[in-house]
This record gives C-alpha cells, structure tokens and sequence, in this order.
C-alpha cells in the first residue's frame, strides 16, 4: 500500500456516464499489483467532499507503468473525476484488499460480470490469459446501449452477452446464462449487483451435487484444510465474488466497509473485495 | 475593431498558474498624488497592532502538553494532535502510509467489555462537508485488544489512549479494571455517547447525573489518565462537563459526531442499515467549536476539541476556543499524512508567531476573565456567555 500521485494519461467516455481512464502510475504497476485489487481515490476538499472513493484497477500495464480505471458517474466524486484533464496529477491510495485466488490447475476460467461489475473482473482476463488459460466472459447489463464494448477486452476472450430487455444477446439475466457453463468452468469469478452474486452463490452451491463431484478423504474435509477466508481456501473455492460496498478509510480502521460473512463482519477493504462465495451470508441485502 | 487574440495560457504546466494581475498604483500612493499620505515613521500602517516578537526556529517550539496534569505522571503528549476513536483503527492499519510514532496520541477504536459484530451495513455515507457513520461499535472486545495490540503499543514512543465504551456503568468499570496497569494503554477516553441499559436507553452523555456516576466509577477503577468524551446531543453541555470534572476525569474531549440520517432516494428508505448515523467532518465544525468555547469556560481540565479539523486553520480555531489539543478524524479518510503535516505546520506557524509554544495562545479567544490561568485561580466567571438555543 502506498499513498501518491498519478497522472491522468487518457480520458474516455466507453458508454453513457460511463468513463474510462489512463493513468501513470509506475510506483502502483510495479508493486504486486493483482487483478481484484483496488484504488482509493482522492477527491477535492474545496468541494466539501469528504471521502475518496475507491475504484477497481480495471487493467495493469506493467510495461508502461499504467493502470486504468472504469466508472460510472453517480454522484459528486465521480463527475468529478471524469472532468479531470489529461496532466492532472491524481492522489491515490493503493493497492488495497485482497486479489482474485486462481487455483494454479485451473484452465477454464469463468468470469461473470454485471453492468459495472465488469472494472472488477476486466483484470482477470488479462491475468488469466496470461497464465495460458482460457477465458469466457458472461456479461449481463440493461440494455444494448450498456453493453461493454468488445474492442476493449483481449480478442481471445470469449465474449457472451445478456440483456434485461434482450436488445443484445441473450434475453434475461446474466446469471442465466451461468448453469451452461458451470461444468465448462473450473473457476468462476463474479462481479456486480448484490442481487447477481447472491443469485450466483446459489448456484455455486448446487454445483457439485449436480455435477455428480465426489468428495473424497476424510469425513468433514481433509485434516489439514485451510481456514475459511485465507488465500489456500479461497483458491479451492469455485466462486469468488468482487463486493462493492460504501468505504471509509479503505485500509480496516473504521469498519464502515463491513458486509456480514459466515464467520462475523468481512471488511470489504481488507479481507475483500474477493471473497469466496461461501464465506458471506447471502440471505438479505446489504444494502 | 478587431478583437484582440486572448492567449489561453496552459495553467496546468506553469509554474504559477494564477499570477497576481498586475494593477495600477493606488490612489494616493503615486508620485504624483497630490493627497499627502502620512505614515509612521517606522512604516508600520496600523498603530494599534501589538509589536511582533522575534520569530522563533519551528524545531525549537513546544508543542508538549500534558493532557493529565493533576495525575501523578500525568498524560505528556509530544505534540497536540491526535487521532480520534475509530478512524484510526488500533494504530497499525495505516502503518505503511503514516509514520505513527510522530503523532500526539493515538484514541484506539471503541472497546468493550465483550466482542461486538456492529450494525449492519450500509454503515457509511458521505454527506454534504461530512460523512455519516453507524459502525455500532464493532471491536473484539477488551480482552483481545488487551492481547492483539497492547504489546505492540508498548513498545511505541507515542501513547494510546483507549476509547471505552458499554451500556452499563458496570461494562465501563469491567473494561477499565482489565485495561489498568496494561503496558502500552497510555489512558482511558470513555465515550459516554452509549444508551445506558439501565436507564431505559438513554444516553450517559445527556444526562448529568449518570455522566457523572460513570465517571466517578471509572476514576474509582483506574488511575490512569482518564478522558471523558461529550456528546454534542444535548441542551446544555457545560452543565455535564461540570459533572465529569467534579467525579475527577483528567481532561474532556469534544464532540462525538451528530445524530443524523440519510435517505436512500431510489429505495426511498434510510441508507444506513442502522437508520440512523453520526456526523462527523467539517460540517460539524462550527458546533464543536460552539461546545469547545462553552466547556472551556466552566471546566480547569483541559479541553481536547474534535470536530472537523482538516487544517491549520481549524486547528488554530480550537486552540483560540480554548482546546489544549485536537483530535483529527474523518480527515484522515481523505489525507492519512495530515495529522503530522499539522503538526509541522503548527511548529511553524507558533515559531513565526514568536510563541515559544502553543500553550500560549491556548482559550486567547475566550472573554477575558474566563481564560485559564495559573492552577489555583478562581473559577471562571460564566457571566455573558449564557446559553441561548
């Protein structure tokens, strides 16, 4: 984690309200920086705005030493944000939380993606096929007019489309789309509205019974198992999710982050934003 | 006519993007003015200002205060900025951003008696100049605080100060027992801003007799330095501020955040998952600085003022009201350096001021004879400064 400044390189508008950005950042690319991560953005005092905002590390070029960010104006901070100029020099905290755990056996990597979602899982693809796996990328939005554009994911990407009101690809829900693929995935990875991921999670859940998956060894899970929420575990689990929630420090200190898990309140900012899906209580809605 | 080509110039880039416009010489101050100005001959232009003393080096300013200075030891803080409960967790979260040990103190995030999960989220939201938080007081309790970070802050030059919170005086007595004579607990701030279960709900710090009675329960526990957190909530603050120094807190800080609440317009329902929050920012600065100014005047003990310090300036603010330090917190979200910028800044700010140190300007803009003297003095007079809501 380190605090500094990065200068805004490229500032694009991809979709309605919806802002790409460049920036220079060669102290954060060069750190260990990993897909699932995020910043933590300063916004302007003057304008009586109080707290940073944090934002995905969309993508990561290690080469350039530049990161992207993708966001959607929904209030001050953001409109903000999509006004600054190329040049500007923009503080920001990072990275912070804790990445994506893809198992190294993993070949088929499945990432779900809900409207927005898609800054939390766009990195991934790039790791992923980096690793030499396969990637097929479930997108789900409102309508045509939402849909992320394809010229910004990597070619070998496969790319599946849903719409709400099927103006696009599929009719209906991305999570729709998800029992087709759940026997291709050996890992899933999803990002977007609660009620999306709490719907993933369950199917998450069904997946070994109905895949006929043996659970061999000792009764109760091997002896040595790793503990709920750390690294090895979350890397054996096949839906890890991105969560979103309403950040304070974004560093563990004031707890204003929490979502409820299995084993009592998750910081989003620390033990998040990836969680394996069974380590949150899905019942109810946290926001 | 042809209108004149504007040069944009690319303020981005230049060194001074906003250079002083040049202006005309002012009426009266030309050569060829027939108006005779007539100045002090040593060049001064207002008389009445008090001669500036000689400015002292900002390292060697003192910026110590003891926040105890009735107990034996007492609490010395190198300098007068803290951090404030629960934006700065237990001190370490922020360790790879911020260099602890430079800070006045550090008030650790709320502690009770036992684990508490906390409300449920949503738990913040930024408002105009403020957030709203309903954190619900998540800590893992006193015994695994006492475990976790007490051996570590031993070994830390800058004290923490323990921020303790319950529902029953008993629950404060029971934490305060466990944390006295813990190696690194530096002192106790109680926050009384809790719904005493006793009393049907209400709150210690809108009452004065129970602010009091948990107070005087607490110093009955411990003798360490012991801080007593006001709340804003309340009618007359300085009524229960009377009651906290009389059961025997070493110091006061003021305020705990607002009562407030959000609305979340597209579910058209409270945003918090606890409904309600508390304030907290520079929103809320004009009213610390209101309580400030009020319990500086009926209390000897000093006064740690919290409210929306995100500057010098704010900083300055309260000591003039009468603070003998400040505490920052929702700033830190934003800026996690300016705590210590603040101090540098007051260092410097005293040393071209010619104070040798802060203390020296603490309650400067309190009514004169309500300023605290020497230890001893009579007790301030009230008069003129009654509260009118």
């Amino acid at each position: 984690m380190r605090l500094a400044g990065a200068e805004l390189v490229e500032s694009r508008l991809i979709l309605p309200g919806q802002w790409l950005q460049t920036y220079a950042a060669p102290w954060l690319t060069a750190g260990g920086v990993r897909a699932g991560q995020f910043v933590h953005v300063r916004t302007p005092d003057y304008s009586g705005l109080v707290l940073r905002r944090p934002f995905s590390i969309n993508t990561v070029d290690r080469a350039a030493g530049r990161m992207t960010i993708h966001f959607r104006i929904t209030g001050k901070g953001t409109e903000w944000l999509a006004r600054a100029r190329p040049g500007e020099v923009i503080d920001m905290l990072g990275p912070l939380g804790r990445p994506f755990e893809v198992d190294p056996r993993t070949r088929h990597v499945l990432l779900v993606a809900g409207g927005l979602g898609m800054a939390g899982v766009r990195a991934l693809a790039d790791e992923a096929l980096e690793a030499g796996r396969q990637v097929t990328l479930l997108f789900g939005a409102r309508g045509a007019a939402e849909v992320y554009p394809s010229s910004l994911l990597p070619p070998e990407v496969e790319y599946v489309v849903s719409t709400d009101d099927g103006s696009l690809g599929h009719v209906g829900r991305v999570t729709d789309l998800l029992p087709g693929y759940e026997a291709w995935a050996d890992q899933a990875f999803a990002c977007g509205p609660w009620p999306m991921l709490s719907a993933a999670a369950g199917l998450a859940t069904g997946r070994d019974a109905r895949l006929g998956v043996a659970r061999l060894g000792r009764r109760g899970g091997p002896r040595n198992a790793a503990a709920r929420g750390t690294a090895a575990a979350r890397r054996r689990a096949w839906l890890q999710v991105s969560l979103e929630q309403n950040m304070g420090c974004a560093v563990g200190a004031c707890l204003g982050c929490v979502v409820f898990g299995v084993d009592g309140p998750q910081r989003v900012c620390r033990e998040g934003p990836v969680f394996a899906a069974d380590e949150i209580v899905w019942e109810g809605s946290p926001a | 006519m042809k209108p004149r080509r504007r040069v944009v110039p690319d303020r981005t880039r230049a060194a001074e993007p906003y250079p002083t416009p040049r202006r005309r010489a002012a009426l009266g101050a030309g050569p060829r003015s027939r108006v005779q100005v007539t100045r002090p001959p040593d060049g001064s232009t207002n008389s009445t200002a008090p001669p500036r003393p000689p400015a002292v080096p900002a390292d060697a300013v003192d910026l110590t205060i003891d926040l105890a200075p009735d107990r034996p030891g007492g609490l010395r803080l190198r300098n007068p900025i803290l951090v404030a409960s629960g934006t700065f967790g237990y001190g370490i979260e922020y360790g790879d951003v911020v260099d602890v040990q430079g800070l006045g103190a550090i008030c650790c995030k709320g502690t009770t008696l036992k684990a508490r999960v906390g409300n449920l989220p949503p738990r913040v939201t930024e408002t105009p100049a403020g957030m709203l938080n309903s954190i619900g007081l998540q800590n893992p309790g006193v015994d695994a605080v006492i475990e976790k970070y007490a051996a570590l802050w031993a070994t830390w030059q800058v004290p923490v100060i323990v921020n303790v919170a319950g529902e029953s005086i008993e629950d404060y007595v029971g934490v305060v027992r466990r944390l006295d004579g813990v190696p690194g607990v530096a002192g106790i701030e109680l926050n009384i801003s809790c719904p005493n279960v006793g009393k049907g709900g209400l709150q210690f710090a809108v009452d004065r007799e129970a602010a009091g009675a948990v107070t005087a329960a607490v110093r009955r526990a411990t003798d360490l330095p012991l801080m007593v957190k006001l709340s804003p909530n309340v009618a007359d603050v300085r009524a229960i501020a009377q009651a906290i120094e009389a059961a025997g807190a070493d110091a006061i800080s003021a305020i705990n955040t607002l009562s407030g609440m959000a609305i979340d317009r597209d579910r058209r329902r409270p945003l918090l998952g606890n409904t309600y929050g508390g304030l907290s920012g520079p929103a809320i600065k004009p009213v610390a600085l209101r309580v400030v100014y009020e319990v500086a005047q009926v209390v000897r003990i000093p006064v740690v003022a919290i409210g929306g310090v995100a500057a010098l300036e704010d900083v300055l603010d309260f000591l003039f009201a009468g603070a003998s330090a400040v505490q920052v917190g929702t700033a830190i979200f934003a800026d996690p350096g300016l705590p210590l910028r603040l101090v540098d800044e007051l260092a410097a700010w005293c040393g071209a001021q010619g104070l040798a140190s802060h203390r020296e300007v603490i309650g400067a803009a309190l009514p004169v004879g309500a300023r605290k003297g020497a230890r001893g003095q009579d007790r301030p007079s009230v008069k003129g400064v009654e509260y009118r809501p």
